[in-house]
């Protein structure tokens, strides 16, 4: 697997994994049951780069590859999918927009504290009528005067509760259909930004994912990201690099599962064998272990492709269908090989097959990746 | 003056699966000992301003160790690399290591970690400072500058020691001389950036392929098994109070409990 990688991304890997065995291993299975976020460990990742991965070192970033990127994201998701999932979305989402669409003095404005991680990022477009079809947004950014007037809903807001840089999709002009849809950049404290109450999910749940409402929220008019009416093409691109971080949040869950279901099938002792010598349980590692490689496999050819200037949405598509379906199963097979075991909070891979879950759902759904991928193939 | 530091680190093997172990970036790691006399020089960098080179032995694909050291805050690391070390014992290894750090003299300190983790001889430290007649304090976990020299202290055997050491000096760090740092990301970029990382030969040395590897080495592995350790299991039975009285006993039997 590693052949693939230079010595750069040899160093990210085991540094990041040293880390996250060190500071986010023990407290996984405690922030997911008490639903908090970590800020001491955040402030440390913060502080080692960790949110600003491919930023500019200039803008204060580590200014790293999308290799490395995806490489950071499969380890932290291994210790907390939360913890992944909100250096993914702070990463691609939130912080790529700004980088690929702000203007000289937005990037100087914005990414620095976002890369250092002194503010988190957010990217608000679902909507209770909108998320596969981001057509179908109702929040609304009208001009007045020198300001945006912001009103809207936006809900499942990943990081939603400590987001301080939110990056709000809206219609500046309502008539214009999916053309006029722009991307205005809100700060939490401005008034009329509320944060809801925080989300009780299922998994990653100690990402505090909740609803953003805007009610009359004025922000200045330099706050618009690109041109207005590029909405939908900012969240299109931010999304080609954001489900790569999903699909190495997956691999992360499922490496992760993977790990503890062989450790366990090792010691555990049924008809006076270990299990694992049981060839039933010898099939399940065999397609566990072949599923994490493949989906990994996915994840670094579409990181290798956008590294290299390359087209690479279909294969990041292609990437987070395959790595979230295969987070799924191969969390499923873990819990199996554990019985009994795997299906009690006593063990991790009960939480990380329900971690696993969302990822066929969020940024973009195993049904959307299917169209999007058979678009491209058939066209 | 600001201190010339030169801290040795090993890239040891953590995996070696079916019992062979071939040395790359993904079998190996920095030696987790030395990560406190990484520490200690780094800090003795940023609070006194001290230059920090990193040295290592071993095969090209080992560099990383310095590469991680150089992402972490050194100035500069030297590989001393070359076929004819294959096979070398813990003298050979201080012999090439001896002739790369008089290559770099003058220095003023020479750091070491106690041990490594898969060698676990504990020798390379101690023999370096010998053939190089330099002092050597070991298992230090302070250091004070005092005047042209330094103060360490140590712990051994329940008591604290305190030392006067003239420069220059080799010691070899305690453990627990202080938490090492995570690595930035940043680090690790610039550390491949821009390439810090030169590799010396033998020639470079002015050392010839009889004084090291297996030529070189009197001491040599001539096979290794895993030791036969055999746990036994035993169930005590009867309400908690019994069975803690069990355990008593046990260990007051074995004379574990007095």
């Amino acid at each position: 697997m590693d052949i693939f990688l230079s010595e750069k991304n040899r160093v990210v890997r085991q540094s990041v994994r040293r880390f996250c065995e060190k500071e986010i291993k023990p407290i996984a299975a405690e922030i997911d049951r008490e639903c908090s976020f970590p800020w001491e460990v955040v402030e440390k990742m913060g502080r080692l780069g960790y949110f600003g991965i491919q930023a500019p070192r200039e803008l204060g970033g580590a200014g790293l590859d999308s290799v490395s990127y995806v490489i950071v994201i499969e380890e932290i998701s291994k210790g907390c999918a939360g913890l992944g999932l909100c250096v993914s979305v702070h990463n691609s989402v939130a912080l790529y927009p700004i980088l690929a669409f702000g203007t000289r003095e937005q990037k100087q404005k914005w990414v620095p504290p976002l890369a250092r991680g002194q503010k988190i990022g957010a990217f608000c477009l679902t909507e209770p009528n909108a998320g596969s079809d981001a057509s179908g947004i109702e929040a609304t950014a009208i001009r007045k005067g020198d300001h945006y007037v912001l009103n809207g809903n936006k809900v499942f807001v990943t990081n939603g509760g400590v987001a301080d840089t939110c990056l709000i999709f809206a219609r500046t002009d309502p008539g214009a259909g999916s053309k006029g849809i722009s991307v205005v950049i809100a700060e939490r404290g401005t008034p009329g930004f509320v944060v809801g109450d925080l989300e009780d999910l299922c998994g990653v749940r100690a990402n505090p994912v909740s609803s953003i409402r805007l009610y009359d929220c004025r922000v200045p008019l330099e706050n618009l990201l690109g041109k207005e009416g590029m909405g939908l093409r900012i969240g299109l691109t931010a999304l080609d690099t954001g489900r790569l971080g999903i699909a190495a949040q997956g691999v992360g869950i499922a490496q992760a599962a993977f790990e503890e279901a062989t450790k366990y099938a090792k010691q555990r002792k049924q008809f006076g064998v270990p299990i694992s010598r049981h060839q039933a349980m010898g099939m399940m590692i065999a397609d566990m272990a072949t599923q994490v490689d493949a989906a990994r496999l996915l994840v670094l050819r579409a990181a290798v492709l956008r590294d290299q200037g390359k087209p690479f949405s279909r294969q990041s598509a292609m990437a987070k269908l395959y790595a979230s379906e295969t987070s799924t199963s191969v969390t499923d097979m873990a819990v199996q090989i554990h019985g009994g075991y795997g299906y009690s909070k006593a063990y991790p891979v009960e939480r990380y097959y329900r971690d696993a879950r969302v990822t066929r759902i969020y940024e973009g759904t195993s049904e959307i990746h299917r169209m999007v991928i058979a678009r491209s193939v058939l066209e | 003056m600001s201190l010339k530091i030169i801290v040795c680190v090993k890239a040891v093997v953590v995996g070696a699966p079916g019992g062979r172990v071939i040395r790359s970036s993904n079998s190996c790691e920095l030696n987790p000992f030395d990560r406190p006399p990484l520490e200690a020089a780094l800090r003795m960098k940023e609070e006194k301003g001290a230059s920090l080179t990193v040295l290592s032995m071993g095969p090209p694909s080992c560099a990383f160790v310095l590469h991680e050291a150089i992402a972490m805050g050194a100035a500069r690391g030297i590989l001393v690399s070359d076929p004819a070390l294959a096979g070398s014992d813990t003298l050979a290894t201080s012999a090439a290591l001896g002739a790369a750090l008089q290559k770099l003299a003058p220095f003023d300190l020479v750091l070491f970690g106690t041990r490594s983790a898969d060698g676990d001889t504990g020798h390379v430290g101690p023999q370096t400072a010998v053939l190089l007649d330099l002092p050597l304090v070991g298992s230090v976990d302070l250091i004070e500058k005092k005047g042209a020299g330094l103060v360490v202290e140590r712990t051994l055997d329940g008591f604290r020691e305190s030392f006067e050491v003239r420069l220059p000096a080799a010691l070899t760090i305690h453990p627990g001389f202080s938490e090492p740092r995570d690595v930035p990301l940043a680090g690790i970029q610039g550390a491949f950036e821009r390439e810090q990382v030169e590799t010396w030969s033998l020639s470079d040395l002015g050392l010839s392929a009889e004084q090291v590897g297996e030529k070189g080495s009197p001491t040599r592995v001539t096979a290794i098994s895993k030791a036969d350790r055999r746990r036994k299991c035993e169930f005590l039975s009867g309400s908690e109070e019994e069975q803690a009285e069990q355990v008593a006993q046990r260990l007051t039997e074995w004379g574990l409990l007095e």
